[in-house]
């Protein structure tokens, strides 16, 4: 735990503003050296090819016929796009219930990440900035959850959650997760760097505790929040194990579970289930590259915690 | 309509009951909106049905333990030992009345408890082997009728991406157990509840399955699963161990170029007999549910009372074969041609899939053991031996 | 509570009691209305779970979470002499052994590659970090359909054919054990990215001044460099990769379910712990008992790793 918080450190201001261009050495390359670089390049362009293989691949299913796709011959592209899988794949003839599942995604997604970041932040400026006796001990029983992978508890959880009588609804799927002692430890380590004389100043302009967190400190580190929030996010709209394990009917499941219910079901229809695939993985896609920074920087903050 | 109107009496006046029913998904066009159907129909309570793919039995058994149970739901072959012992479900016996004696009586018994019933069969599945005749003819090959005839066949039928035999992708290890221990005579328990599958000849038959499985004339890795008909219907193999509700897809891609076999036994002058698997899913009712007798008589009226239903439902959406001795004279499709040597099959050597007390744990135990000797050629006397211990522990806990 | 705080003032006896409890400014009101929430969930929603698995787990417990017949520790004896369950540890070892080491060198390579290059770095930066907003759901999708399956329609069989090669049946078979290649290209292509960004992160905190210094004094720029400079700086950034990346595979459950799971079955083989106690205590076998005595041998594991690793690396750094 003792290990610097390497992504946090940064002041406040130019959090926003992780240096995008890359240091390099400085030194001329000799001439023997472009053999190493023209390995380099080659092994990139390689790599970045394979790992966009398999969004193509997930697209072309998507406009593709069943043939196309299982057939006994590869095909690069599908010879006429079926534009009618993305509606078949969303009719109520269906059995899998797709445009609820993507509802339900939407709902608790959503929901899961604005009650965590609100949750976690103001546990966070708690533990760092307001004194209290028994705080270390408290931050202790906290950080101690992260030694526990959340995935070993599932057992316990489920039975705990399914005597409240949560089973299949959103609550279920929602309240357990909220409370992330990662998050918290985040912003925790966040709000020790703060400025206190920013916060001084507050005090004097006659704000309280809350004003100050409110007024002060969230609108100084926003970019820490949307870091935070974007992970969040991420996880939630792809964690599989617990709606899986919640979602009992098939009026609660998010995408992930209605789609592997797709695809385990007796009678699958493959084109269909790559193009909700697609609706399931393009807004987040979308979304990932708009707020790529912040996500890196948030990544860059998980990462050294360890 | 008001609230002087009998609550219990369950005419159209009073405040009608909400019934969850649920069903596993089936994989023949038009089954849900079957289902709804009759639900819709049902005049004393209003019955939401929930339809569930992928993995069912899950689903169900942790539902009954939760305040959220299906007032009424279907379980494969009957609600488990467990839920029985627990007292999650109800007996149902007080339904059937005069009509017992007319279900089918394997599956009854398969579904009761020390002489108690706790589910109705709906319509029975029956697993057989279908072959095209035509490729056999090709081929110079008989209709086998023991396991080294039907090897030899596999064999002789395979041709390039056309293979001789399809059982599953996994092998045969998820519908091959049952029909191999019956091949030799043996079985899952004996009939006073003990191992029955120690005898030598069971593992020298499961470890045949393994050369099968090694040898290049059985498909596996096929896009579609054994319960479709696809692999045959597209040629990728010859013959098929497949289930009766896959006939309208036969029928519909290679008329009457198809037959039927029951798994043949396992040498011509063993203990064994040909088999098929039979199983049905049952109707039963959670015993904690709020209106338990208002589901009773839900099922009564679909399970017992409407014959009509049960008939459509039996024929109308895939084959299968009424629960109910009186009703197969009223499916007509089951008279005719291929579906009608089907039948036969079905009478002469019909088991039940599985035992009540065969539990989930036991039939983890062996499908392990029959994978490791199926796929990694371990030595089957010896995997089967390692079973033994699973099973009796089990069966300490269940026997009562 | 007896202890009087120092720096509080004593004023009058009356109210003592009241402004104590609030202290100076109300930071202990305002300590609990920040983290109080928090906690109250992480209590009901962690602690307790947690408990009542310990509970649970010296029971027996099949299709019920309110046991009566106490079994003491013989849930733990039949775990730790399950052979399933003990087999499930092999392979989440085999697996660790194979998957941690690898995406550690992938996502380290990248990394430095990626901050080398001068052409199109941010393109290829996305193309490696994009993954990382797939789920493991959709990617087993694509995994098992279109690159792994058994015929020439999946690209890997595609490609043999290309050089005349029969088609594998990289799921079906056991010998050789494909379906491992199958597994462990998915984790790979999901996490790698992730990986690379801390990499990349540790590798813009290495202050330039070193590689000089380097220069001046002769380093080669390359292996040399490498392996007295750069590496040795990412050493902070590297230990909290192999503690996650070891985490994160003792999780393993996503894409072995969606790959390898047949209707409410799976094979023997390639079982990591969380699967198999996902079909002992929620599938059909619904024995909460033995699930929750596996959990907590778990969990117990996993503390040990943690900890030895912790003073593994504080050893190291004094």
């Amino acid at each position: 735990m003792s290990t610097p918080v390497l992504g946090a450190e940064r002041p406040v201001s130019s959090s926003s503003a992780a240096p995008t261009v890359v240091r390099r050495t400085g030194i001329q390359r000799p001439p023997i050296e472009r053999f190493g670089v023209a390995v380099r390049t080659a092994f990139l362009v390689v790599g970045a090819l394979l790992f966009l293989m398999p969004f193509y691949l997930l697209i072309r299913n998507a406009l593709a016929n069943r043939r196309e796709i299982v057939g006994l011959k590869f095909t690069w592209w599908p010879a006429e796009l079926q534009w009618t899988n993305f509606a078949e794949a969303f009719s109520s003839a269906n059995d899998v219930p797709m445009g609820r599942a993507m509802v339900n995604s939407v709902i608790v997604s959503v929901t899961q990440t604005v009650l965590t970041v609100v949750l976690a932040a103001m546990a966070g400026y708690g533990l760092a900035r307001i004194p209290f006796r028994y705080s270390k001990l408290i931050s202790g029983t906290v950080l101690a959850t992260l030694l526990i992978p959340s995935a070993v508890t599932f057992v316990p959880t489920f039975v705990m959650v399914s005597s409240l009588g949560w089973v299949s609804s959103l609550r279920g799927l929602i309240i357990p997760g909220l409370f992330s002692a990662l998050a918290v430890f985040l912003f925790r380590q966040q709000f020790s760097d703060f400025p206190k004389d920013l916060e001084e100043a507050g005090r004097i302009d006659g704000l309280g505790w809350f004003g100050v967190f409110w007024r002060v400190v969230v609108p100084n580190t926003g970019a820490f929040f949307a870091a935070v929030g974007a992970i969040t996010f991420l996880g939630s709209w792809n964690s599989f194990l617990w709606p899986l394990v919640i979602g009992q009917d098939p009026s609660s499941w998010t995408i992930q579970v209605a789609l592997s219910a797709f695809t385990t079901s007796q009678t699958v229809d493959y084109s269909q289930l790559f193009a909700a695939a697609v609706i399931a993985v393009l807004p987040v896609l979308v979304l990932f590259l708009a707020l790529q920074r912040f996500i890196r920087q948030g990544y860059e903050s998980t990462g050294s915690t360890g | 309509m008001t609230s002087a109107s009998s609550v219990a009496s369950s005419s159209s006046g009073g405040p009608k009951p909400t019934l969850q029913q649920w069903y596993h998904q089936y994989g023949e066009e038009g089954t849900k909106a079957a289902v709804d159907k009759y639900a819709a129909a049902y005049p004393d309570a209003t019955v939401k049905v929930g339809w569930f793919p992928g993995d069912y039995d899950s689903k169900l058994a942790s539902a009954l333990l939760t305040a959220d149970a299906p007032d009424v739901f279907e379980a494969g072959n009957g609600p488990s030992i467990d839920a029985i012992q627990g007292g999650l479900v109800e007996p149902l016996d007080d339904l059937l009345g005069d009509t017992k004696a007319d279900f089918n009586q394997a599956l009854i018994s398969r579904m009761s408890y020390q002489d108690k019933l706790y589910a109705i069969p709906q319509v029975i599945d029956m697993q057989l082997l279908v072959y095209r005749k035509s490729l056999l003819d090709a081929a110079g090959v008989k209709p086998p009728t023991t396991f080294d005839e039907l090897a030899a066949a596999a064999k002789a039928l395979t041709d390039g991406d056309q293979k001789g035999l399809f059982v599953g992708n996994d092998g045969g290890v998820g519908i091959l157990t049952g029909p191999t221990l019956w091949s030799v005579g043996a079985d899952y328990l004996t009939d006073d509840d003990k191992v029955g599958f120690t005898d030598p000849s069971v593992a020298t038959a499961f470890g045949k399955l393994h050369e099968l499985f090694a040898s290049d004339s059985l498909l596996v890795g096929a896009p579609s699963d054994w319960f479709s008909a696809d692999a045959i219907n597209t040629g990728l193999t010859a013959m098929q161990f497949t289930g009766l509700w896959t006939f309208p897809d036969l029928i519909k891609e290679l008329g009457d170029d198809f037959g039927v076999l029951p798994w043949p036994k396992f040498s011509a002058d063993g203990a064994g007999a040909p088999s098929v698997p039979i199983g049905a899913y049952g109707s039963a009712v959670s015993a904690k549910g709020k209106n338990v007798d208002a589901a009773k008589a839900f099922v009564k009226y679909l399970w017992v009372d409407n014959t009509a239903d049960q008939v459509d439902f039996a024929q109308s959406y895939g084959f299968h074969f009424p629960a109910r001795e009186s009703l197969a004279d009223q499916a007509t499709k089951l008279k005719e041609g291929t579906a009608a040597e089907a039948v036969k099959i079905l009478q002469q050597y019909s088991h039940a899939q599985s035992p009540l007390l065969w539990t989930p744990a036991s039939a983890t135990a062996l499908s392990d053991a029959v994978t490791k000797i199926i796929k990694n050629g371990a030595d089957p006397a010896s995997t089967l031996a390692g079973v033994v211990s699973k099973v009796q522990a089990e069966l300490k806990r269940v026997v009562k | 509570m007896s202890a009087p705080t120092v720096v509080a003032p004593r004023p009058a006896r009356r109210g003592t009691l009241k402004q104590r409890l609030l202290g100076p400014q109300n930071r202990n009101l305002w300590f609990w209305v920040f983290v109080g929430p928090f906690l109250v969930g992480l209590a009901i929603f962690v602690y307790v779970p947690i408990l009542w698995s310990l509970y649970l787990s010296f029971f027996d417990a099949r299709n019920t979470v309110t046991p009566t017949d106490f079994v003491g520790l013989d849930n733990y004896k039949f775990m730790l002499t399950d052979p399933a369950f003990l087999s499930s540890m092999g392979t989440f070892l085999v697996f660790a052994i194979f998957i941690v080491p690898v995406t550690f060198a992938f996502g380290l390579g990248l990394a430095l590659a990626v901050n080398r290059t001068r052409w199109f770095q941010a393109f290829f930066r996305s193309a490696f970090f994009l993954p990382a907003a797939c789920s493991y759901v959709v990617a087993a999708l694509i995994w098992k359909m279109s690159i792994f399956n058994g015929f020439r329609s999946g690209v890997a069989n595609g490609l043999l054919g290309v050089f005349d090669i029969d088609s594998v049946k990289w799921l079906s078979v056991t010998t050789p054990p494909w379906y491992w290649l199958v597994l462990v290209t998915l984790r790979l292509w999901l996490q790698v990215g992730f990986y690379m960004i801390l990499f990349l992160a540790g590798l813009q905190r290495i202050p330039p001044i070193l590689y000089e210094a380097a220069s001046i004094d002769g380093a080669k720029p390359g292996w040399q460099t490498f392996r007295y400079i750069t590496f040795p700086q990412l050493r902070a950034t590297s230990v909290a990769v192999l503690v996650l990346l070891l985490i994160n595979a003792f999780q393993a459950f996503d894409e072995f379910y969606n790959i390898l799971s047949n209707f409410g079955t799976y094979p023997p083989y390639a079982r990591p712990p969380l699967v198999y106690l996902y079909y002992v205590a929620l599938g059909s076998q619904q024995d909460l008992g033995r699930g929750s005595a596996g959990a907590i041998i778990l969990a117990i594991l996993i503390g040990l790793i943690i900890v030895l690793q912790a003073r593994f690396t504080r050893e190291k750094k004094s």
